[in-house]
């Protein structure tokens, strides 16, 4: 990646602007969402049933996706940090799962949303939520980078956010470069 | 920011130091612990009086020059060779034949799943010790220090992994979900792979870039599955069933069981010769000294292969700032193997006794089904209580994993293998120097796949079943093999300074007592080699 200082903020309204941040967030959650739709259009299940899990799922997802792209431009996140989208998918996954079975039982009409109780649920699911945000970091360090430089040069956002990047990249450097110096210091 | 090479600035003609490769002053013996192991020191580098090279005398082999190490990239990283272990790891072990135990035995029976993951960390933090410090592949330094050694796992590799019936799995799961016979799946997608990998520039960055997708969307899938299908009490029994230690039911030690419990601890993580192919990944990816050694590239693209030396380097173990970046990368494996290869595969594999107990309280009649029968018997029984979950989408989506999973083991499997084998040809078999490393890649990557389709079309995928044991008991004798060569290798060739501590070494040889005791206890007390 060059280090070329990016093209500063262009006319782009500043909501335009963070939105195409958050599209590899968007797109991981929306993938995430709607993989067990689209293996149930394969499964043949009716149209109705395959919408009601996209959108039960998919939407809560990619949207919370969107939402962590967004904190990371904002620099609520540190880029690349396990720690807070460990915790920021604590909390949003169960919501979304909880979305999703309410979706689902209004759709088929069921009077039951959960088969356990509400808080065993939400337990398992933030549970399981570690493994999910591992693998969005995972992801979402793969992709987001090859995104943010694309667009860098019409949106000041994600400019901004490729600095942060590179930034990162020289301060691991300087302090990798200073340790063994400290070390000696202290050690004479 | 792209992390396929973690030293972009790498010489890419192998050595930086132009000239050297045709010197061959010459190198005293160096055997016994306390010999200086870089040779007399040099005050400041003289290129006109190149007797000043110093040289790490290794076994008895070429010796290895001594060139600078890199610096260490930050110890905490997303992405990195053990994408590759993790691809290969997280197989049938994990997807199929833990989850089979688990509803067999209960989740108490986990903690032999925990002790061969943990194993298997340690083994790969093991192999990476030789391989960053020298560039050299496990291989290499097998030969360095008795060469019928390598030669042994030439041929083990041949004898094991040529035969395609790693890919009936996947294939198979493919079949079901979409209709298309497994065979021309497996034919076509051996042969996507082969021209995907002849026409990358270089074939490591690809294969990563693919793999970490894969891996990534794996992760997030079975997660989102698990939390579809599961609920709290089968999660929480999954954990802690990792921690019964010691729980060992009769039936365990029964014939029928123990070599299936060996097979299936053998198989936690990756297995065969699996670990030994990291060296050839760190390698390429530039890892330690890794990063004096020029890449392979895709066959359309051999012909930009760089000279490659005949033997690795070693750094100057003496100089104080070269131990501080060793201390650098030891970190960076350690992330590695604890975090990523650990974590993931603990990750996965928690989701699939998570979706496998789920199956089980819907349909208790599947934990007969999985007792008795054959894989793919019990892959169907475990699909179809999926879909008597909730609805049909459950048992396809565990079949598109196994699709998956198969996906990653295929191309982590035939580039590891072709890989491997280029290496050992390229240095020692006599004349193979006259073709590029690229050109043997190629050569053994499309002879694995010609062999491949003509044994789906012809024969027996899986091998003749006149050696079917053979095959087996070469697997898991590999991995106890292995771990002796690692006491051997780390212990003989490298400096002092670098070589394991004593806690590595007592875990490493507990590893081989345990692959090799349990193997031969299966085969001389039951008479069957392990499942």
């Amino acid at each position: 990646m060059s280090t070329q200082a990016p093209a500063a903020g262009t006319g782009l309204p500043a909501v335009t602007q963070y939105a195409e941040v958050a599209v590899p967030g968007a797109v991981i959650g929306l993938v995430a969402g709607a993989f067990a739709a689209g293996v149930a259009a394969i499964a043949g299940l009716p149209g109705v049933q395959v919408a009601t899990i996209a959108a039960g799922l998919g939407i809560p997802l990619a949207l919370l996706g969107a939402g962590y792209c967004v904190l990371l431009a904002l620099g609520r996140f540190g880029v690349g940090a396990v720690g807070p989208v460990a915790v920021y998918w604590v909390i949003g996954f169960p919501l979304a799962r909880l979305a999703d079975e309410y979706a689902v039982a209004q759709v088929l009409g069921n009077d039951t949303v959960l088969r356990e109780p509400l808080l065993s649920f939400l337990a398992f699911q933030a549970m399981l939520s570690i493994g999910f945000a591992i693998g969005f970091l995972w992801l979402h360090e793969r992709l987001a980078p090859h995104w943010l430089v694309r667009i860098r040069g019409h949106n000041g956002v994600a400019a901004g956010l490729v600095q942060r990047y590179l930034q990162q990249v020289e301060a691991l450097d300087r302090r990798r470069a200073a340790a063994p110096k400290r070390r000696r210091r202290t050690s004479s | 920011m792209d992390s396929s090479d973690i030293n972009p600035d790498r010489p890419r003609g192998r050595d930086d130091r132009t000239g050297t490769e045709t010197q061959r002053p010459h190198v005293p013996a160096q055997r016994g612990p306390d010999s200086a192991e870089t040779g007399p020191p040099t005050p400041s580098p003289q290129p006109e009086t190149p007797a000043k090279e110093r040289f790490w005398k290794a076994g008895r082999l070429e010796a290895m020059p001594i060139r600078p190490l890199p610096q260490a990239p930050p110890s905490i990283h997303i992405l990195g060779p053990t994408v590759f272990l993790v691809a290969l790891g997280v197989g049938m072990g994990e997807s199929y034949m833990w989850p089979r135990l688990v509803l067999v035995f209960g989740p108490d029976i986990r903690w032999l799943f925990l002790i061969g993951v943990s194993l298997q960390a340690v083994v790969m933090l093991e192999m990476s010790r030789y391989a960053m410090a020298t560039g050299e592949s496990i291989f290499f330094g097998a030969a360095r220090v008795f060469k019928p050694l390598m030669w042994f796992f030439f041929i083990t590799a041949i004898l094991v992994y040529i035969w395609p019936g790693h890919l009936s799995a996947g294939a198979s799961a493919f079949e079901r979900v979409t209709g298309i016979p497994w065979q021309a799946t497996a034919v076509a997608g051996m042969l996507l792979v082969g021209v995907v990998f002849t026409l990358a520039k270089v074939v490591y960055n690809l294969l990563e870039n693919v793999l970490s997708i894969c891996i990534g969307l794996l992760v997030v899938g079975t997660s989102v599955v698990a939390a579809m299908v599961g609920n709290l009490s089968d999660l929480s029994s999954t954990i802690t069933g990792m921690f019964a230690f010691g729980y060992l039911p009769g039936e365990a030690l029964s014939a029928a069981w123990f070599p299936v419990i060996v097979g299936s601890i053998a198989f936690a993580g990756p297995s065969g010769m699996q670990q030994m192919w990291y060296t050839l990944h760190l390698r390429d990816k530039g890892a330690g000294m890794g990063a004096h050694i020029p890449r392979i590239r895709g066959l359309r693209h051999a012909e930009e292969q760089e000279s490659m030396p005949s033997r690795g380097f070693m750094f100057d173990t003496s100089d104080p700032e070269e131990m501080s970046k060793w201390k650098g990368w030891r970190k960076w494996v350690t992330f590695d193997a604890f975090v990523l290869f650990w974590g993931i595969t603990m990750l996965v594999t928690i989701s699939f006794t998570v979706l496998a107990q789920a199956s089980a309280r819907f349909d208790p009649g599947v934990a007969q089904v999985i007792r008795d029968g054959e894989r793919d018997a019990a892959l169907d029984a475990m699909a179809a209580s999926f879909t008597a979950a909730g609805s049909p989408i459950f048992g396809t989506v565990f079949f598109c994993f196994i699709a998956l999973i198969g996906l990653n083991a295929t191309l982590g499997l035939f580039d590891s293998f072709s890989r491997g084998q280029a290496d050992m040809t390229y240095f020692f078999v006599p004349g193979a120097k006259r073709f590029s490393m690229s050109k043997l890649y190629g050569f053994f990557l499309w002879g694995l796949i010609a062999f491949g389709i003509a044994i789906l079309l012809f024969g027996p995928a899986d091998g003749p079943a006149a050696i079917l044991d053979i095959l087996a008991f070469l697997s898991t004798f590999a991995m106890g093999a292995y771990c002796v060569v690692l006491l051997l290798v780390n212990n003989i060739t490298l400096p002092k300074p670098i070589r394991p501590g004593i806690v590595s070494n007592a875990i490493i040889g507990f590893a081989a007592v345990f692959y090799l005791g349990a193997l031969f206890y299966s085969l001389f007390a039951y008479g069957v080699v392990v499942s």
